[in-house]
């Protein structure tokens, strides 16, 4: 299964630099050719990888830690407030900032809604979700709010918000696998414990795993990953949904296979989805990657509300 | 082996939940002559093993990897090794659910549920275990090597059960705490029960019937 998913993302990588806009053969490339190659389009196609991998990586997390499939960076709240902090980046003229601006909306967010859903040292699944949708809706008004104050700013605002790879840089690709790294590192001494956080809380720290220690470590990686993926790619909803839960279908249960699996899966689904966004249309006209997830995603998220209710109900 | 008793609602659960440190509390409590505060979660969870009363998993675990996940604390925290998995076969064999080891634990009936998450708390190991209701869903023969697998492991642990079913008590345990209203009410050995505090307990008219050496329980409404 591994190897599938491997030759998978290997399949969308080759294909994702050989087609485009522009025609280029991969073996006799003129000085042009090469400059589009190599600081366009590579850049591109790695950035769509790395973005797939961080949202299906921080999908994974909030899904462990609030033990629902419904889970992820944006049912949490955390996307769009990492997006409110952008937004605000975007509006001041920070643009080489909007990580870090990014990063600390969402820190702010997660940190709102997991106060908000503590209950005496320990956090309320439930009731994080109902915040985290709260916070969404705030989020996005504020974002509504700041497009209509500012009328220099709103193409540019409307523009990243709807998420894409055009802006992608070699260092951003460098930054934001560092940040991957970091992330995976984090939490790859916990494999065992995070397995064991999928029973009920009892049973988990009588077992000896000291869950809510835990938690707040799977949300901060889990933050990050979120805020400097939409920091770099604006809000790309639902990668975080899809691909966890078609990689638990496959069998990828255990967390020593779904976390590796879900940053292979996610990379492999988002360049393909990127490549799809960007040639679908003639004479070199793109989509919005955001719409195709979201399109898809959305279908995804009635499948799942449809015909695997029971499933929803197991994890409660 | 000690057995707890009472009425719904009448604080059994909760005092095992403290006793497991799930639940915080005030008082002395001592585990091996050391407070149990200054104890750590970790080496808690090395000398007491909990069953809770409701148990529950959202990943589609099978049951073999369910009962492995008891020997996490024994683990070195990223793999479980050779020895844990031969503790979890010989666990899963004890408690006579080897045949289940590859099917999906939610997909299992509530009993073979129960003995499978039974098996998962034994392949702890530990010195202390602490069960709320483990023979609930159980059938009557399984009920019976359970209890059997407890009488023999009696000598070098302590094993607190919750339990309801007064007759399999009475014959099986030697020792008895007697819960109402919250309140711990007697800590008896057998030959201290007597009908009408039993009675007063639980509310109804409980009386012993002596047959074939055998002391059996009946009850009925005041």
């Amino acid at each position: 299964m591994r190897l599938i998913l491997l030759a998978a993302l290997l399949t969308a990588f080759i294909a994702a630099i050989s087609a485009g806009a522009v025609k280029i053969d991969l073996f006799n490339m003129s000085e042009i050719e090469r400059n589009i190659f190599l600081d366009v389009r590579l850049p591109r196609v790695v950035l769509a990888g790395l973005v797939g991998a961080a949202l299906a990586l921080s999908g994974v997390l909030f899904q462990y830690v609030m033990k629902n499939p419904l889970a992820d960076s944006f049912t949490t709240g955390v996307s769009a407030s990492s997006a409110m902090g952008a937004v605000i980046a975007i509006m001041l003229g920070l643009m080489p900032y909007i990580p870090l601006f990014a990063l600390a909306g969402g820190l702010a967010g997660l940190c709102l809604v997991s106060r908000i859903a503590s209950h005496r040292g320990r956090i309320q699944p439930i009731t994080m979700l109902l915040a985290g949708i709260v916070l969404s809706t705030f989020a996005s008004a504020t974002i509504s709010f700041m497009k209509f104050l500012s009328d220099d700013a709103v193409s540019s605002i409307i523009f990243w918000l709807m998420g894409g790879f055009q802006a992608a840089t070699a260092s951003k690709d460098m930054i934001l696998f560092a940040v991957i790294c970091l992330s995976f590192l984090m939490i790859r001494d916990d494999y065992l414990k995070l397995d064991i956080l999928c029973f009920d809380d009892t049973t988990a720290s009588s077992t000896g795993v000291d869950v809510n220690r835990l938690r707040k470590k799977l949300f901060f990686a889990a933050a990050l990953l979120t805020a400097f993926s939409v920091g770099y790619a604006g809000i790309i909803g639902f990668v975080g949904l899809i691909i966890p839960h078609i990689l638990r279908l496959g069998n990828f249960v255990k967390a020593s296979y779904l976390l590796p699996a879900s940053l292979i899966g996610g990379a492999a689904f988002m360049i393909a989805t990127d490549l799809i966004a960007r040639t679908i249309l003639q004479e070199g006209q793109e989509l919005p990657v955001g719409v195709i997830t979201s399109s898809i995603g959305g279908v995804f998220f009635l499948y799942l509300l449809i015909k695997r209710r029971k499933e929803l109900f197991y994890f409660n | 082996m000690v057995a707890v008793l009472g009425n719904n609602g009448s604080g059994k659960s909760t005092f095992l939940n403290v006793l497991s440190g799930q639940m915080d509390f005030t008082g002395d409590y001592r585990v091996g002559n050391r407070k149990f505060q200054e104890i750590s979660q970790q080496e808690c969870a090395r000398r007491i093993g909990f069953l809770p009363q409701e148990a529950a998993l959202n990943m589609p675990f099978d049951a073999f990897y369910v009962v492995l996940t008891g020997r996490f604390i024994h683990s070195d925290g990223r793999m479980y090794s050779e020895q844990d998995v031969i503790y979890t076969e010989k666990a899963m064999k004890t408690f006579d659910v080897f045949h289940l080891k590859d099917r999906l634990f939610n997909a299992l009936s509530g009993g073979e549920k129960q003995r499978v998450l039974l098996a998962r708390v034994m392949n702890m190991d530990t010195d202390i275990f602490l069960l709320d209701e483990p023979f609930s869903g159980i059938d009557i023969l399984h009920q019976i090597k359970v209890v059997d697998i407890f009488k023999r492991l009696q000598r070098e642990k302590i094993i607190m059960v919750v339990i309801h079913d007064l007759s399999f008590a009475i014959h099986h345990f030697s020792r008895f705490l007697f819960f109402r209203e919250g309140l711990l009410l007697y800590d008896m050995g057998r030959n201290e029960l007597d009908p009408e505090k039993l009675s007063d307990i639980f509310g109804v008219r409980v009386g012993f019937v002596e047959q074939n050496k055998r002391m059996f329980v009946y009850t009925e409404e005041i």
